[in-house]
């Protein structure tokens, strides 16, 4: 079985050799035209022939790399909504100024995966010696907000 | 930067220092969040096995062991924050000391009277807190 396999493997190699020898070029546009077919079975909504097929609704704009606005309610809701869906913090339990390790039940590694969260969610690096301070929301929205250079 | 700067640290803050990194570094290695979360639960547990260890030295000890197989694990190109050291925006923006508007031309001091003056008040009023709390400096110079 094997050496069929093999044998009949040899005679594509060699065949498709002696075709690319007589006539690349034709070989290579009917290949062409097939992807296109193929193209048009997979979406059909792209059109042959156009050469914009996605049309940018809105226009570009350039960031700067700056960042979306913020404001002390915007960093609040961010940080609330961070730490509701944080599956060993109880939603109903949460507010701003409920402690972490005495009021919602945390220990000192769930703290520490809180920081790192928060560090994902705006972007920046919260040194340890800060981390340990952050004890309640409201001290992560002030120190976030401190950052930024926010006050209001 | 981990730790303080004195290097007294209480054994939590040190442990809490470990996970923080240790975590980091499976961040670095499993780049696809939910494999990143199976190795991220495996190593809590691991960090929860020995959480009621009473003898210091034994915890010591572990803290030792982590430390080194963190550094045996660490990875080669560890993703960074961009405004850390070591980000690519570290020291994009630079914040210049409050000294410098001290040494400002008059003429440009003289674009803003309200904050100049402001602030030379500010200035007399801290001066006038120091010598209430420490006493008069004396006029002594060693030079």
């Amino acid at each position: 079985m094997a050496g069929i396999l093999v044998k009949s493997y040899r005679f594509c190699i060699k065949s498709s050799l002696q075709l690319r020898s007589l006539s690349t070029r034709p070989l290579a546009v009917s290949l062409i035209s097939k992807g296109n077919e193929t193209l048009q079975n997979y979406c059909p909504q792209i059109k042959s022939g156009s050469l914009i097929l996605t049309q940018r609704l809105t226009p570009q704009e350039r960031s700067y790399s700056s960042k979306p606005p913020l404001s002390l309610k915007l960093i609040t809701d961010r940080v609330l909504l961070v730490l509701k869906l944080y599956d060993k913090i109880n939603p109903e339990k949460l507010s701003l100024t409920s402690h972490f390790i005495n009021d919602l039940g945390l220990d000192s590694l769930d703290h520490v995966e809180v920081i790192m969260a928060m560090e994902d969610e705006f972007g920046f690096e919260i040194p340890d010696a800060d981390a340990e301070k952050l004890l309640r929301p409201a001290d992560i929205v002030r120190y976030v907000g401190d950052r930024e250079d926010i006050y209001e | 930067m981990s730790g303080s700067l004195t290097g007294i640290t209480t054994h939590t803050r040190k442990v809490q220092s470990l996970y923080k990194r240790a975590l980091r570094m499976l961040e670095n290695w499993y780049d696809r969040r939910e494999v990143y979360r199976y190795h991220a639960v495996l190593m809590r547990q691991r960090f929860d096995q020995n959480r009621n260890i009473k003898d210091t030295r034994s915890a010591k000890e572990l803290v030792a062991k982590g430390e080194s197989e963190l550094f045996e694990n660490s990875h080669w190109h560890p993703r960074k924050f961009p405004e850390s050291p070591g980000g690519v925006a570290y020291g994009r923006e630079v914040q210049p000391p409050d000294w410098v508007l001290d040494h400002w031309d008059p003429l440009e001091k003289a674009q803003y009277p309200e904050y100049f003056a402001r602030r030379e008040q500010r200035k007399k009023e801290f001066v006038k807190m120091w010598e209430d709390k420490y006493g008069k400096s004396s006029t002594f110079t060693p030079h």
